[in-house]
């Protein structure tokens, strides 16, 4: 980097890069979600065998969002993604109540990694489109959301497939941010 | 373990690319040539009507069979010889037998600072 750009950098003084990071189980949907967001085709979607990055940069600000695989060959990569997180989204299969206990227990030790330490979490119950889907928030007493004290946390019911919910989940992670 | 350059060049392909209108997240261009195999030059023809996005996304499909700490992608935009534009992007670490995609998006610069697109020729 030039002495230039440290210059334009302090000058406009909110050179501000954002980094979420996007977990949880198999087939929860994260790809989907990251998909939808950009209203792309999410009928090809095949499982994640390493990572999707999505990258938006506009004039003072970068967002990156990084969707890692979630299948259990991938899981103990994760840990090489956590530093300089900003926010962690968490997708949950909210009709896949036989994995509520892996989910829950994948979660609970994410939220003591050290290098997550007080990074808001976002909680996804995704696939509200589904009969069986658990709602949100027996979603969140299963996976114990209310004893979280050291981070700000949400839970937000979507359907990735229909869209629903997932801006409002948006609108949360722009409001936490900008307090930070 | 760190793998030693020519296994992580070995076991290092491009899948595909692709060029959407990030507004309607069409795709307007793809390949899947493996424009990783070095020592020959690539060509992509995208079509002109590119120009006329507000925002544009390019995706990029890569495998690998080793596992990378340190992976980064460069670019440099030349013009007439000369650097035009110059970026990289770091993704870390890369898992092994993994398949990845890394998709950017890019707003158009206003149109006073764009270069006409018959400059190009």
């Amino acid at each position: 980097m030039g002495l230039l750009d440290l210059l334009r950098k302090m000058k406009s003084g909110n050179d501000k890069e954002l980094r979420i990071l996007l977990l949880g189980l198999d087939n929860a949907g994260k790809t989907t979600i990251l998909k939808s967001l950009a209203s792309e085709d999410i009928s090809h979607i095949t499982p994640t065998q390493g990572f999707n990055i999505k990258s938006v940069q506009s004039p003072g600000f970068k967002l990156n969002v990084w969707d890692i695989g979630g299948q259990r060959r991938i899981r103990p990569y994760w840990k090489n993604y956590f530093e300089n997180t900003d926010l962690l989204i968490y997708v949950i299969d909210s009709a896949d109540q036989k994995r509520f206990e892996e989910t829950s227990l994948e979660l609970t030790e994410l939220l003591e990694e050290d290098k997550l330490m007080g990074a808001p979490l976002l909680v996804f119950a995704n696939k509200q489109d589904l009969l069986s889907a658990a709602p949100a928030d027996e979603v969140a007493k299963g996976l114990g959301l209310d004893a979280i004290r050291d981070r700000k946390w949400q839970i937000q019911a979507c359907s990735a497939l229909t869209n629903e919910g997932v801006k409002e989940g948006l609108d949360w992670i722009a409001k936490t941010c900008k307090k930070k | 373990m760190p793998s030693k350059a020519e296994d992580i060049m070995k076991g290092f392909k491009l899948n595909w690319m692709n060029l959407r209108d990030a507004d309607s997240g069409r795709i307007l261009w793809q390949s899947s040539d493996d424009l990783s195999s070095p020592d020959k030059d690539h060509e992509a023809r995208v079509p002109k009507k590119i120009l006329k996005c507000k925002t544009v996304s390019r995706e990029i499909n890569f495998s690998s069979k080793e596992q990378m700490d340190k992976f980064r992608l460069e670019q440099k935009v030349y013009f007439k010889g000369k650097i035009l534009e110059e970026w990289y992007f770091e993704f870390g670490f890369v898992i092994p037998d993994s398949t990845n995609t890394w998709q950017s998006v890019i707003e158009a610069a206003p149109e006073s600072q764009m270069m006409p697109a018959n400059v190009l020729k």
